[in-house]
């Protein structure tokens, strides 16, 4: 019922124009320059569709701004320039990976700081195991289900403390 | 003396969290920011809709601009488009009001204005070079220029009576104070 109602919807909007007609781009460039053009328009955020570049969103908007990169490309602006065009219209928001320069080094660095402490503290935690300790731990490994071995260790006072709990 | 020291590299961790996402609560991730406001309006030369003499915006210096961008495929520019008839009869002796056709074709635009009206001028934007000047981000978008050439904001979205009267009255007063015009944003 659902997908009936949403196809005749979909066909009432088509027929009735409810979308923007598709434009055809401007011709690519040479092959050097088009490649510069596809490396910034990866870099840029399609305006209407928030998470999504300009090179990889088939709206028209995207089109436009991809014509506006080309355009630029081919009066022979530098990259920084063309960055800085968008940047000046949509602000950073436009850039996909955020500059690293001020606060932004917060966002560029803070994963790796995250990584390495949580490496120290791992690294602080994990004390060498006794020698002893690693043969019983092998031993008992194996069987989690059966019930527990005599221990062999009755030197160990944390078991001895047990012991004498149990038999109160 | 160790043991406080990784309680208090938590606690830096977390207040920096916090700031992150305090700072990103504060704003709309779909508001896309504008920049333009204050600053001169791109220049642009474009075609009217159905032919005619090209316009060009130094032409139209000494008097505030209304730029609306609308397309007929857009469904929120067809409510406010009555606004903008009623704006360009009321307030068209204080401002000049266009409209610029954003990605449609210009039979599609044509088509429109016979059914919606067309009391104001209309222009072609060929593949959008105008709307990526102005920093457009979606259609309707209601731009107001000054005498001198400023962009003074913009209003997002459909714009309604209020709202349009308010903007019109503001571009005949001088140019705000930056620091207040920041304050106030949109």
């Amino acid at each position: 019922m659902n997908a009936v109602l949403v196809s005749l919807t979909l066909a009432l909007s088509l027929a009735t124009g409810q979308f923007a007609p598709q434009q055809a781009a401007s011709d690519p460039l040479a092959p050097a320059r088009e490649a510069r053009v596809q490396v910034l328009a990866k870099k840029l955020r399609c305006a209407v569709c928030q998470g999504l570049s300009v090179a990889d969103s088939p709206s028209s908007m995207a089109r436009a701004q991809l014509d506006k990169v080309r355009e630029l490309v081919s009066d022979g602006k530098t990259d920084e320039e063309i960055v800085d065009y968008f940047v000046a219209r949509y602000g950073e928001w436009v850039l996909l990976e955020p500059r690293a320069e001020g606060f932004n080094w917060f966002v560029w660095l803070g994963p790796v700081v995250l990584v390495l402490g949580g490496l120290f503290v791992i690294l602080r935690q994990r004390q060498p195991l006794p020698e002893g300790a690693v043969a019983t731990e092998a031993a008992t490994a194996p069987s989690p289900s059966s019930p527990p071995a005599p221990s062999t260790d009755d030197a160990d006072p944390y078991l001895q403390a047990v012991r004498r709990e149990l038999e109160r | 003396m160790k043991r406080w020291r990784i309680p208090a590299a938590f606690a830096v961790v977390a207040a920096a969290l916090l700031f992150v996402l305090f700072k990103g609560f504060g704003r709309n991730p779909h508001e896309v920011p504008f920049m333009l406001k204050g600053a001169p309006a791109p220049d642009f030369v474009l075609k009217p809709l159905g032919g005619g003499e090209a316009v060009k915006l130094s032409d139209l210096k000494g008097r505030p601009v209304v730029l609306n961008f609308w397309a007929s495929w857009c469904g929120p520019c067809k409510y406010e488009h009555p606004v903008l008839e009623w704006g360009a009869r009321e307030m068209g002796s204080q401002a000049v009001f266009m409209g610029v056709v954003f990605e449609d074709t210009e039979e599609n635009a044509l088509d429109f204005l016979r059914r919606m009206g067309a009391s104001f001028p209309q222009l072609m934007d060929e593949r959008s070079r105008m709307a990526v000047d102005y920093g457009v981000a979606g259609v309707p978008e209601t731009y107001f220029i000054d005498a001198q050439g400023t962009i003074r904001g913009k209003h997002v979205g459909p714009i309604d009576p209020q709202t349009l009267a308010a903007r019109v009255k503001e571009l005949s007063q001088p140019a705000p104070a930056s620091t207040a015009e920041a304050a106030r944003q949109r």
